[in-house]
């Protein structure tokens, strides 16, 4: 009979098929048991601490159904503890990448520089994080790309975390004419500011002349805002600004310069002194 | 229709048009059709219902423009000094946001939440330990002033100064998952008690019994989601100053 037909030591062929049952098994009870987790939990925590809790409870019963399987092989998990710092070294050097990886992800976990839903920005690449496996973290660009990023990289990377203070601050610098009156553009912008709900009361925003430019007076407009609505008040407020200013006649300028020709200067020079005579 | 008519249950079909507000609920083919007109906002909705009601009632003034934050920051005019080891109470205003629902089968359910007032949001504390919170500015008056309930509440503020100095109060900030609003004919109201533990510690957190007798308990929607998360804090610590 091919069930009974022994492959190594006391294992036969019906203790593999077993095993593999009692694993499927298990995976299927920790799949149901974070599915419902999930489901129970949803409106109370949190999409981070939610996914955290259902991967570890999942990772928990695969393990227990593993250590439970094991004898049945042939293997006691006592003989693991003594094999385990030998296949460790062994595993270490063959894998280092992954253990890196691996261990980065954990560190992650704990540290929590980011968390599931949050921006972020990784050497070159920005987007929302959407989710933080234990060897790779998953990046939604803001064009809707897929980006897997190795946790060494972004461990041992410089993380730029977009909306981990709760507010934060844009800037912008308008330059209007000369001739147009810098105070009265100041009263018009931080009155916009102020219609603006996102815009914080407090840090108060600031908006003051800033330096004589070469062709305009420059004034900076700085505002802070929730850092989750930083992005699209800092899109409404500049043109509504634009537009508020024009319609007081106060113009953005333009660079400009005055040309003098040469024949032209020595006109108004003899002019100049004929009238002087 | 007085102002104090909007608050209420009211029987599909229903038609108001007050203070700028224009509420039309009439039956349709099919279900009830919601619309609402207000500070140039409007919003149409199709209820798949035959025979529901319309429920208006303030709520927690942290909903629009959009729910970003369970606190509500109110800055008063004046600073208020209160001697050591002191009871006081004040009274200040609070803007007031309309919630609707919609009334079927022993259920409630928010269908449209609107405000006449301006929206203004601010932070208290620093931006790494702070929290982002609805911005009102108010004068502090002694006696209940006068508010249009459409509008404004009204908050009857007891502060208590346990320490053993005169401190400087400028602010309040509450969590709308306390908040327990009242409302009347003539007006909105809600009480809160604010304890100072140190010169810039304080503790703030709401009464239950409304200001005056015979006022209706709101619907909250805050409090609805305490039932279902009950670890959240009703109080809050103003640990950033006072």
């Amino acid at each position: 009979m091919i069930p009974s037909t022994i492959v190594y030591g006391d294992v036969t062929i019906l203790d593999l098929l077993w095993i593999a049952v009692c694993l499927i098994i298990a995976v299927l009870i920790a799949k149901v048991v974070t599915i419902n987790i999930k489901r129970s939990l949803k409106d109370r925590m949190d999409r981070d601490h939610l996914e955290i809790t259902t991967k570890v409870v999942y990772y928990t019963i695969i393990i227990v159904a593993v250590l439970l399987a094991l004898p049945a092989l042939g293997i006691h998990p006592s003989n693991l503890l003594v094999a385990g710092g030998v296949v460790g070294i062994v595993i270490g050097f063959a894998s280092q990448s992954i253990v890196g990886n691996l261990i980065s992800g954990i560190f992650l976990m704990f540290e929590r520089p980011i968390k599931i839903g949050d921006q972020l920005r990784v050497d070159d690449i920005s987007g929302f994080v959407e989710d933080i496996h234990i060897v790779s973290t998953i990046v939604r660009t803001y064009s809707g790309l897929y980006v897997r990023i190795p946790n060494e990289k972004v461990f041992t990377g410089i993380i730029t975390n977009y909306v981990a203070n709760i507010a934060r601050r844009f800037e912008y610098v308008v330059g209007i004419r000369y001739d147009d009156d810098a105070d009265l553009a100041i009263e018009i912008i931080e009155d916009l500011i102020d219609e603006q709900p996102f815009a914080l009361k407090k840090p108060s925003p600031q908006v003051f002349v800033d330096n004589l430019g070469d062709n305009s007076v420059n004034i900076i407009v700085r505002v802070w805002a929730p850092a989750t609505e930083w992005y699209g008040l800092k899109m409404d407020l500049l043109w509504e600004i634009k537009k508020t200013l024009g319609e007081n006649g106060i113009e953005i300028a333009f660079p400009q310069r005055v040309v003098w020709f040469a024949d032209e200067h020595r006109k108004r020079e003899v002019k100049d002194a004929e009238s002087d005579s | 229709m007085r102002v104090s008519d909007i608050f209420g249950l009211h029987e599909v079909p229903l038609r108001i048009d007050l203070e700028g507000i224009s509420i039309t609920v009439e039956r349709d083919a099919g279900g009830i059709r919601y619309k609402r007109d207000c500070m140039d906002e409007e919003v149409e909705d199709l209820l798949l219902s035959s025979n529901s009601k319309i429920r208006i009632n303030p709520v927690e003034p942290v909903n629009k423009p959009k729910e970003l934050s369970p606190h509500f920051l109110i800055e008063f005019e004046k600073s208020i000094f209160i001697e050591p080891s002191a009871r006081k109470t004040v009274f200040i205003k609070f803007p007031v946001e309309i919630g609707v629902f919609v009334y079927g089968k022993k259920n409630f359910q928010i269908l449209d939440i609107f405000t006449l007032n301006k929206q203004k949001f601010t932070l208290y504390g620093d931006v790494i330990n702070g929290v982002i919170c609805k911005y009102w500015k108010s004068e502090v008056y002694s006696t209940i002033p006068d508010a249009n309930p459409v509008y404004e509440g009204v908050m009857e503020l007891n502060i208590t100064n346990t320490t053993a100095r005169w401190v400087e109060v400028t602010k309040a900030v509450f969590a709308a998952y306390g908040m327990k609003i009242y409302y009347s004919d003539d007006m909105v109201a809600m009480r809160a008690n604010m304890r100072i533990v140190s010169k810039k510690v304080a503790e703030i957190d709401f009464v239950n019994p409304p200001l005056e007798k015979g006022m209706k308990r709101s619907l909250e929607l805050y409090t609805s989601r305490l039932r279902q998360i009950p670890v959240i804090a009703t109080k809050f610590l103003m640990d950033e100053g006072i």
